[in-house]
């Protein structure tokens, strides 16, 4: 029995550290501040989740299990507002999202590719998609 | 199993530690440390487990209300520019 | 995995409180080192940092990194108050200072050099003195030969406080709780008086209403 509830802690605890981390390099290495948010509420809400389950099967008494979700609720409930009072404070800051340019004129079908070639080719000749 | 616990939660700490001093703007590090104070309560909670201490979860209850609130602050003061300010009073 | 060392338990007589070591690893030492790292590096950010409100958020990070090298110290009480005092209240404080001066530190025109020796000298003395100190937490410390048995001894004659941590904390050490309670009740004074910015206004509002029962002309 406290076998099983050793290895349903590890299936808990391994996931939920590697979902921290994740989130903790998604922080580093995203390129804007809105993007950085969604790392951040991976730790908040997943991380802490899976982290939290898998110490509560290890918990040594009924009132620990008790803190850890109450400690749980309160990172659920104040995580997201967080976020989005951070996001709402740096949208009236002026902090402007980083859009990636319009490629949409650089999208080139398949179709048109060979047109493309054949104009670069010939310059005089006019057929196909404009 | 504390172990691993621990150690993922050190090196997300290290991690967010490094773009609250790099962050360009204001707003990143204020992320940051909203997330330092989310680790710092995982961290008591994995730490106190692996010391056999699960008394820590109170401390990190603690820590988990006072940075919703120190968040809070940073966030009010930088766009009013006052901590008292109410929004009922403006605009009448 | 099996835990040796003490673990939190009574000191092995004339070894140094190693923590408890898990598979070979000294845990508190690695954590300390790692703790102690990350201060070191918040500490120049915050040195070299030029915006203030950067340096506010760089001192919440400091001081929670504060608190839970206490808590690895096992000093739990200590490691509360200094979250409580540091993540909240004094980041409060330090944006209300903010408030009234500029959001960007001068530039310094005077040369560094002497406030880095005299800081270089401090720091040189507090290792020195440091030095000497015993290793943490073992048998023959001179806290644990002379003043411990003598607190023991007295809780146990008196026996007034329910166990010997209350009454050391509360009767044999009470002016440091007294202390401690007055940085903790003053630090809550001056929230208080920042959040009650409404008086102004009210006054403000009570001329207004007398302003449109007059008809303007008041």
């Amino acid at each position: 029995m406290s076998t099983a509830v050793d290895i349903l802690s590890w299936v808990l605890i391994v996931p939920g550290g590697f979902f921290i981390l994740t989130g903790a390099v998604g922080v580093v290495r995203l390129p804007d501040v809105y993007t950085r948010m969604h790392a951040t509420s991976v730790i908040d809400t997943v991380g802490a989740l899976l982290l939290v389950s898998g110490l509560a099967l290890q918990a040594p008494s009924l009132l620990v299990v008790f803190k850890l979700i109450v400690i749980l609720a309160l990172l659920f409930f104040t995580g997201p507002v967080a976020t989005h009072a951070i996001a709402q404070a740096a949208l009236e800051a002026g902090v402007e999202p980083q859009l990636d340019e319009d490629r949409r004129d650089r999208i080139v079908l398949a179709g048109e590719r060979n047109d493309i070639q054949k104009k670069q080719q010939n310059p005089d000749a006019t057929g196909g998609v404009q | 199993m504390f172990y691993v616990a621990t150690a993922s939660v050190l090196l997300a700490l290290i991690l967010l530690v490094s773009r609250a001093i790099a962050g360009p703007t204001l707003f990143d590090r204020v992320l940051a440390a909203n997330s330092i104070g989310t680790l710092a309560v995982l961290f008591l909670a994995a730490l106190g487990f692996l010391t056999g201490r699960p008394q820590w979860l109170d401390v990190g209850l603690t820590y988990g209300l006072l940075n919703l609130i120190g968040t809070f602050a940073v966030l009010k003061f930088f766009r009013h520019g006052d901590l008292a300010y109410d929004a009922e009073d403006e605009g009448d | 995995m099996n835990v040796q060392g003490t673990g939190g338990g009574i000191p092995v007589e004339g070894a140094a409180y190693a923590g408890p070591v898990l598979d070979g690893v000294p845990v508190e030492q690695v954590l300390m080192m790692v703790l102690l790292t990350l201060l070191a590096g918040v500490t120049i950010a915050i040195v070299r940092q030029r915006k203030m409100f950067g340096v506010v958020m760089l001192a919440g990070v400091y001081s929670f990194l504060m608190a839970s090298v206490m808590m690895v110290l096992d000093a739990v009480d200590v490691a509360m108050t200094e979250a409580s005092v540091g993540a909240g209240i004094s980041t409060v404080i330090l944006l209300a200072t903010l408030h009234l001066t500029k959001s960007v530190e001068y530039r310094q025109v005077r040369p560094v050099m002497v406030p880095l020796f005299v800081s270089l000298i401090v720091a040189a003395a507090l290792i020195w003195g440091t030095i000497s100190l015993p290793p943490f937490g073992i048998m023959e410390a001179p806290v644990h030969l002379h003043t411990t048995p003598t607190y023991l001894a007295a809780a146990r004659e008196h026996m007034i406080p329910p166990n010997v941590v209350t009454a050391v904390l509360a009767d044999y050490r009470g002016y440091d709780t007294l202390g401690e309670t007055t940085v903790i009740f003053t630090a809550g004074i001056g929230v208080l008086m920042l959040l009650k910015g409404r008086r102004r206004r009210m006054l403000g509002q009570l001329e207004k209403i007398d302003a449109d029962d007059a008809g303007g002309r008041v």
